[in-house]
């Protein structure tokens, strides 16, 4: 070994001796040990398998769960600690003064910093060897939960190859990067900053963005650059999951420009330690930049810095004495000692660059929270002043509490660490003010952060074009809601230095609560008492200001600012000014001077524990206290066994009255339920559900008052002669009570309530009404009593199958609906009367045609009406309402035309406040939350407003006219024939573009939602399984669609339009299979017919292609384009292949598209022919152009239902 | 006056630094002398309100000040043996900060002020540039002019010259002269001649004790007498400093030059009578400081 290499190992050993030792390192291995531990229990995990029980699951110990696993928590935990590590090397051996010794040696720059940095890399290579070694022991040894089905057989590779491939350049890069940060600026904040603003930037950005339309390219680009390596198995392996068998048995198939990108991180890391080296290497032999030396040249040449030098001779006083400078101590009040404070940190802040670099990543951060916000379905939401405030409200509190964190550390550690801390403290200014100052500059960071996120926000709805700009939001969310958490936050930090005095034990503390809070928060263990940043609670609704949290937010923030002002007492009691005696502080703990202290602070934690307590009555009084999750599980388990499958009466008709008081949350309903049993078999017991908190009751039977049996509020009545058939019964029922029936436990939305802004309240819930007979969602929690579903026999069709709301047949209704004279109150059928008496205003809606299902709606709207259609809505949600009306409109009209002529009057929609993101569409009126449709972003090309309108509109067909069946293969008559529904009249409104975009839409949510190993046939998703919603949804939607191909528009719409009428009043309600069956009899081709049926309803099929072997040749002015498609998928389709020239549609503005749909480009030429590859199989296709083609691109039209379509596309 | 009774402080090990003081310091110069490690630090951040004695009273004017550091804090320029300032400031940013810290103001202005003082330690040149270009000594300089600012009516100043060239130090004694007309000024050195130019007081202290507390003037009275100076060959200098008799041996032409302490007739010849320096009498007691703990051990044993 020469003596260069000598050195530097020398230098290397002793960095490493250094780190191994070091606590740091203990503690990552320990939150390494017990991670791994805990990650037995699949925390991390790929997103495969079947859940249910005996379903397949995927290993923790194949090469994919392993490659996953060390990608994440590596890349989470190794951050911070190799930023630490690396990034204070060299300070940390200026700050011991070792350099000028060291440096006197034979030791060369080089070798010094390549030294320390191998000896850093050596010390996180073991921590890695043992991390990995503890892995396969805990995998493959140690028993867990589950072990039987997650763990596969041992296999080494699986270990290394994502240690090489995947940690060691993560490490290498990190490394690097944080040693040249730490060596060029000596600066600790920016090394601490760095890793945080690259895990919040790789979370929160390049490992989820990756929105529909987001060029392959491009996405391709992020995958190489994000460091962790998450994003390209994401996106390459993981996102449209592959099944629990690929996972367990193939080894991770690493690409070439993957491994490139890897490789290109170390050398980048690398890189880094060569410039820091040569940077090094200048500095500590005083070299100059070239600029500098420029500076130095211009100092000597200045005439004032030639004659005046230090060589003058010290302390002339020019014959004045000191006295004649007449200097004074003037004293000064608290104010203007903490604003002398504030005002040089703020200027310190000012000039501090990590401000400049991580400012920018938060922003970027909020903005992408904002502006890349989607709704249900995916759809883009549009940016409200409020939204945004919301939207943003989680990622700035953590990024800016965490930016709190350092900038408060290492602005009280900054007298220690430059020396100046004598001085300081020695001066007379009061330790309050030092304090106060300092913390009063740290939150005017946190204020900028708000004020430019503002300005971002307010560039989005600039981009945006619609919203209007109002402060309100921002000062009531940002302001009231946010500052304190940072007062909070920062008191507390502060009151940790105080105690703990030692910069490293402050940060562990510090992110210690950060962590238990997110514990607490990610197992819903949290509420209001305890929920100090507001995490995950905050819903913004332009229709009605933080509802339904406002009471107890505010006395969450008076709590919060409580806090501030007890930690700030305690800081400003124990903050050392003066070193403590060490003999003394013993004095001080002892039992009667600690209570004695104690008491000092109890008049700031009185008022703390006061209100702790009343805000904790309020939650275990709330709706979701234990009491009463007790209440609804007595209601589960005194009925489950007895009424879940007893027989229900239809209802014949419901007389409803409802007393409505939104600002006290008040019900009160009085009506009477006309049943009659349809069944054969006689019906000696009727049961009602009313919520469990509804009390008092007042029963009435056959018109006299009677007292049902009561199991837990289910009312069970016994006729004194059974019901037999066509025999009626009317029950009435009378109460008052309140929805919610107080807070939340830890904010949060609701689905139905009466709030100041209005109501929603249904009859699927029982506290607008009694529900007929047992409610299954009662009492269920799905971590503790959840049960698998019913499995049904194949032919269960055949048979008598109830709804699926526990309705039987449709009934008539007359609802009186009455409250406040400012709210409009909508229900099901027609508004026979509506006037105001006195403050009251009284509506009636009588059902002009049965219906299945009954709501009301009331609220301040503003009204938009069309040709049969109405749109209540909130005056200032004007965005979309033009072509929601146009949407309701058509599909009211083409709806009619296509399945059953609507029955109905009219047609309406509601708006409703954002404490819940759904939208319901009942007979005649459907509701809508303001997050869907209204708030939504509707592009010419996505016309999303017109989506989910179309969607919610087809309810009325599909869901009311027809009630499916409760089995499997029944949801699916409802949710997949709204989106099919939906691709008609996209297509019928906006051509084929618009089609297109919505199929391709919910092709892309099948394809990364769906759960390989877990799907079943269409004919059997019951909705329990994990990805049962897209399959219902989105594949449902889709293969009707084809199934429109294969029979011809005609036939289907003929055959369609029969099955409905045979099941509009019918007491057997329908299925999937029904459907097939109906359908039958219309199809032109019965075997092509039969062939997609049972391929597509009753087996698990999609296909996936991909083009291989695409060539171009050129025949003088004529382009053959030769090559295969391959079928990866499953299933067997013919598929059309187009080479194309040019972009196909026209570009729209909105005002274009209102005229209609985009027409075809007059550049864009096309050719085309079909294959049919099977599974596995390839099909070779020949197309002549008759033009220079650009572009081959399977199924065109969007036909066929595929796996990454992005991926059937070539570019010549 | 300050009247300190009974200082002691235990750091955890534990050590002694200060091993029950009492000393009163009367307004005007006081040195405070010791060795290395005698504790003269310790007991200056005591002083300055910034270290908890383990027990003991500190009186100013009558006032206690240990319980409550900020009436000592309000009128005190402190000048600590270790300390430095945000380097990334100008010297000038970083003075005017201070004074605003200390509450200072002047007729002139905070600025202008900042400037005289500057001035006054000759720093003008250097005012704009940053803490971390300067030299020790311009450092040194800057935390003198701010430990001189507002007029304070204690100063504590802990080997203030330490990094000063020779010329500025004998400046800035003459600057801390005219401050101790008419306050307090505690100057901690263990350059005993800065104490002999400049103190009308000093206390010697060693390993946490106070050995003597005197005017130098009384020092060098007990001394009258018993000091003489001579040449010696390297080994009867070995044997004179094995006699605990050297207070003082430089080389003069290749020959040492001592000056030992003997009583009168009892002095070998070539050695002649000589007036006692300060110096003498600090070797003195450090000596006797030395062989009493000797005794002391002894007995103990």
């Amino acid at each position: 070994m020469n003596r260069a290499l000598r050195r530097a190992a020398q230098i290397g050993a002793l960095e490493f001796g250094f780190h191994i030792r070091r606590p740091l390192l203990i503690v990552l291995v320990l939150l390494l040990g017990f991670t791994t531990y805990g990650l037995t229990s699949g925390n991390v995990r790929i997103s495969t398998g079947d859940q249910s029980v005996g379903g397949k699951r995927a290993y923790v110990t194949s090469e994919h769960s392993i490659t996953l696993t060390l990608c994440v928590v590596n890349f989470l935990f190794y951050t911070f600690f190799v930023a630490v590590a690396s990034g204070m090397s060299v300070p940390r051996d200026e700050d011991l003064k070792v350099g000028e010794i060291l440096h006197s040696t034979g030791l060369r720059p080089h070798e010094y910093v390549w030294g320390k940095f191998a000896g850093i890399l050596a010390s996180f290579a073991v921590v890695v060897a043992v991390q990995v070694l503890w892995m396969m022991i805990v995998y493959h040894l140690l028993p867990y939960d589950n072990a039987d089905k997650l763990r596969g057989p041992f296999a080494l590779l699986s270990y290394f190859k994502p240690v090489l491939v995947i940690v060691g350049p993560q490490l290498v890069f990190l490394a690097g990067l944080t040693f040249l940060l730490g060596e060029r600026t000596r600066r600790p904040i920016l090394v601490f900053l760095l890793p945080v603003a690259m895990l919040l930037f790789s979370a929160f950005f390049l490992w989820s963005w990756a929105p529909p339309w987001l060029d392959p390219r491009i996405n391709r680009l992020l995958m190489w650059i994000e460091p962790a390596g998450f994003r390209w198995l994401s996106e390459t392996l993981l996102k449209v999951d592959r099944g629990v068998e690929y996972y367990n048995t193939r080894a991770v198939a690493y690409d070439a420009p993957f491994l490139l990108s890897r490789a290109l991180f170390v050398l980048a890391g690398l890189g880094a330690v060569e410039w820091s080296a040569r940077h090094f290497g200048r500095s500590v032999r005083g070299q100059v930049s070239a600029r500098g030396r420029r500076r130095a040249r211009r100092a000597v040449a200045s005439p004032v810095s030639a004659a005046a030098t230090d060589a003058d001779g010290g302390f002339e006083s020019g014959g004045r004495t000191l006295a004649a400078l007449a200097m004074r101590r003037l004293p000064q009040g608290l104010v203007r000692e903490a604003w002398t404070i504030a005002r040089f940190e703020l200027r310190n802040l000012a000039s501090s660059p990590g401000l400049y670099l991580f400012i920018p990543l938060i922003l970027l951060q909020a903005i992408q929270a904002g502006y890349f916000a989607t709704g249900p379905w995916g759809t883009r939401l549009l940016v409200t002043p409020g939204l945004f405030t919301s939207l943003t409200f989680d990622t700035l509190t953590l990024t800016i509490v965490l930016l709190l964190l350092f900038y408060t550390v290492e602005s009280f550690d900054r007298e220690h660490a430059t020396g100046l801390y004598p001085i300081y403290a020695s001066t007379s200014t009061r330790t309050g003010a030092m304090l106060l100052g300092k913390a009063v500059a740290n939150c005017a960071v946190a204020v900028v952060i708000l004020l430019a996120a503002w300005l971002g926000g307010a560039i989005i709805q600039l981009a945006q074009h619609q919203a209007s700009m109002d402060l309100r939001p921002f000062l009531i969310v940002w302001g009231l809601l946010l500052v304190p958490t940072f007062l909070l936050w920062s008191s507390f930090v502060m009151a940790l230095m105080a105690v703990i005095r030692n910069r490293y034990g402050t940060y562990a503390l510090a992110l210690a609560a950060l962590i238990v809070t997110g514990l607490l928060q990610s197992r819903d263990k949290m509420n209001w008492v305890w929920n100090w940043d507001l995490w995950s609670t905050i819903r913004w609704s332009d229709m009605g200001l933080l509802e339904p949290n406002g009471w107890p937010l505010v006395l969450n923030r008076v709590l919060a600012l409580l806090g501030s002002v007890f930690w700030i007492a305690l800081t400003v009691r124990l903050f050392a000014r003066r070193e403590f005696d060490a003999t003394r502080i013993l004095h001080r703990l002892a039992p009667a001077r600690m209570l004695r202290s104690s008491l000092r602070l109890l008049p700031y934690a009185l008022p703390i524990i006061a209100l702790a307590i009343l805000l904790g009555m309020q939650v275990s009084n709330g709706f979701q206290s234990r009491a009463a999750k007790h209440r609804d599980r007595d209601y589960w388990k005194q009925n489950l066994g007895t009424w879940r499958e007893a027989p229900v009466p239809a209802i014949a008709h419901l007389e409803l009255d409802v007393g409505l008081q939104p600002r006290r949350h008040a019900i009160h309903s009085t009506g009477t339920f006309t049943f009659v049993n349809i069944d054969a078999a006689p019906l000696r017991k009727i049961a009602l559900t009313l919520a469990t908190h509804i009390r008092d009751v007042k029963w009435k039977m056959a018109g006299a008052d009677y007292t049902p049996e009561n199991r837990t509020n289910l009312f069970v009545f016994t006729p004194a002669l059974a019901l037999a058939q066509g025999d009626s019964l009317a029950i009435s029922f009378d109460y008052a009570t309140k929805f919610p029936d107080g807070i939340t436990r830890n904010g949060g939305g609701m689905m139905e309530f009466i709030e100041p802004s209005g109501a929603v309240l249904t009859g699927f819930a029982p506290v607008l009404a009694p529900v007929v007979g047992y409610l299954e969602a009662i009492g269920v929690e799905p971590k503790e009593n959840q049960f698998e579903p019913r499995v049904y026999p194949d032919d269960y069709y055949k048979g008598m199958v109830k709804a699926s709301f526990n309705t039987r047949t449709p009934f008539t209704t007359h609802i009186r609906l009455h409250g406040p004279k400012e709210y409009t109150y909508n229900s099901v059928g027609t508004l026979v009367d509506e006037h105001v008496e006195g403050d009251e205003r009284h509506a009636e809606w009588v059902s002009d045609h049965p219906v299945a299902l009954f709501n009301i709606v009331a609220g301040k709207w503003a009204v938009k009406r069309g040709t049969g259609t109405a749109i209540y809505y909130h005056p200032g949600h004007t965005y979309n309402i033009d072509e929601m009306s146009h949407a309701l409109d058509a599909a009211r009209r083409y709806y009619s035309e296509w399945f059953y002529p609507y029955p109905w009057n009219e047609l309406k929609l509601s708006e409703f406040a954002n404490l819940a993101s759904y939208a319901q569409g009942f007979a005649t009126d459907i509701t809508f939350s303001e997050g869907i449709g209204f708030l939504t972003l509707s592009d010419p090309r996505a016309r999303t407003a017109f989506m989910v309108t179309a969607h919610e509109a087809a309810h009325q067909w599909w869901g009311n006219l027809l009630v499916p069946g409760d089995a499997p293969g029944g949801d699916i008559l409802s949710e997949g024939m709204a989106h099919f529904s939906t691709l008609m009249l996209d297509e019928q409104m906006n051509g084929l573009q618009g089609r297109t975009e919505f199929a391709k839409r919910i092709e892309e949510r099948y394809g990364e939602n769906r759960n390989v190993d877990a799907e079943r046939p269409l004919v059997k998703i019951d909705g329990s399984k994990t990805g049962d919603t897209t399959v219902m949804y989105d594949k449902g939607g889709w293969v009707f669609w084809m199934l429109q191909n294969v029979m011809g528009r005609d036939h289907n719409l003929a055959g369609i339009q029969a099955f409905l009428k045979n099941r509009l009043a019918n007491p057997d309600h329908a299925l999937l299979q029904d459907f097939v069956e109906e359908l039958r009899p219309f199809a032109p081709d019965s075997t092509a017919y039969d062939a997609f049926t049972k391929q597509w309803f009753f087996t698990v099929v999609v296909p996936e292609y991909e083009f291989q072997a695409v060539k171009k040749t050129q025949d003088g002015d004529h382009w053959t384009v030769t090559g295969t498609v391959k079928n990866q998928g499953t299933g067997t389709m013919p598929v059309e292949v187009a080479a194309t020239r040019g972009e196909r549609f026209e570009k729209q503005t909105p005002d274009q598209a209102k005229q209609g749909p985009a027409a075809v480009t007059k550049d864009y030429s096309e050719q085309r022919t079909t294959v049919t590859p099977a599974a596995g199989q390839s099909a070779e296709f020949k197309l002549e152009c008759p033009f220079e083609p650009q572009l081959v691109v399977a199924d065109p039209d969007a036909k066929v239902l595929q796996l990454r379509r992005k991926n059937a596309l070539f570019r010549l | 006056m300050l009247e300190i009774r009974s200082l002691v402080k235990i750091y955890p090990g534990p050590v002694s630094a200060l091993q029950g003081i009492d000393l009163d310091i009367p307004v005007g110069m006081f040195g405070l002398l010791g060795p290395n490690g005698a504790g003269k630090s310790t007991f200056m951040k005591i002083l300055a309100g910034l270290l908890e004695p383990t027990s003991g009273t500190v009186t100013w004017d009558g006032e206690e000040v240990l319980s409550q550091p900020e009436r000592i804090w309000s009128r005190l320029g402190y000048l600590p043996q270790d300390f430095g300032f945000y380097p990334h400031l100008s010297g000038e940013a970083m003075l005017e900060y201070l004074l605003r810290l200390k509450g200072i103001d002047a007729p002139q202005g905070l600025k202008c002020l900042t400037a005289e003082l500057l001035e006054r330690v000759n720093l003008t040149f250097a005012a704009k540039r940053k803490v971390k270009g300067y030299s020790g000594g311009m450092r040194q300089r800057l935390g003198i002019a701010q430990a001189i600012a507002g007029d304070p009516a204690l100063l504590i100043v802990d080997e203030p010259t330490a990094g000063l060239d020779p010329e500025e130090r004998l400046r800035f004694y003459r600057l801390l002269t005219e401050l101790a007309q008419d306050r307090t000024v505690v100057l901690s050195t263990h350059i005993v001649e800065d104490v002999a130019v400049l103190c009308p007081r000093f206390a010697v202290i060693r390993n946490g004790r106070l050995v003597a507390s005197m005017t130098p003037s009384e020092a060098r009275g007990a001394l009258r007498g018993t000091i003489f100076e001579g040449s010696v060959s390297d080994d009867e200098l070995r044997q004179l400093r094995d006699a605990g008799q050297v207070t003082q041996a430089i080389l003069v032409e290749g020959r040492s030059r001592v000056r030992i302490r003997a009583l009168p007739g009892t002095v070998r010849p070539g050695f002649e009578a000589v007036a006692p320096t300060l110096e003498d009498v600090y070797m003195v007691l450090m000596q006797n400081a030395r062989e009493q703990s000797t005794a002391a051990g002894g007995q103990a044993q």
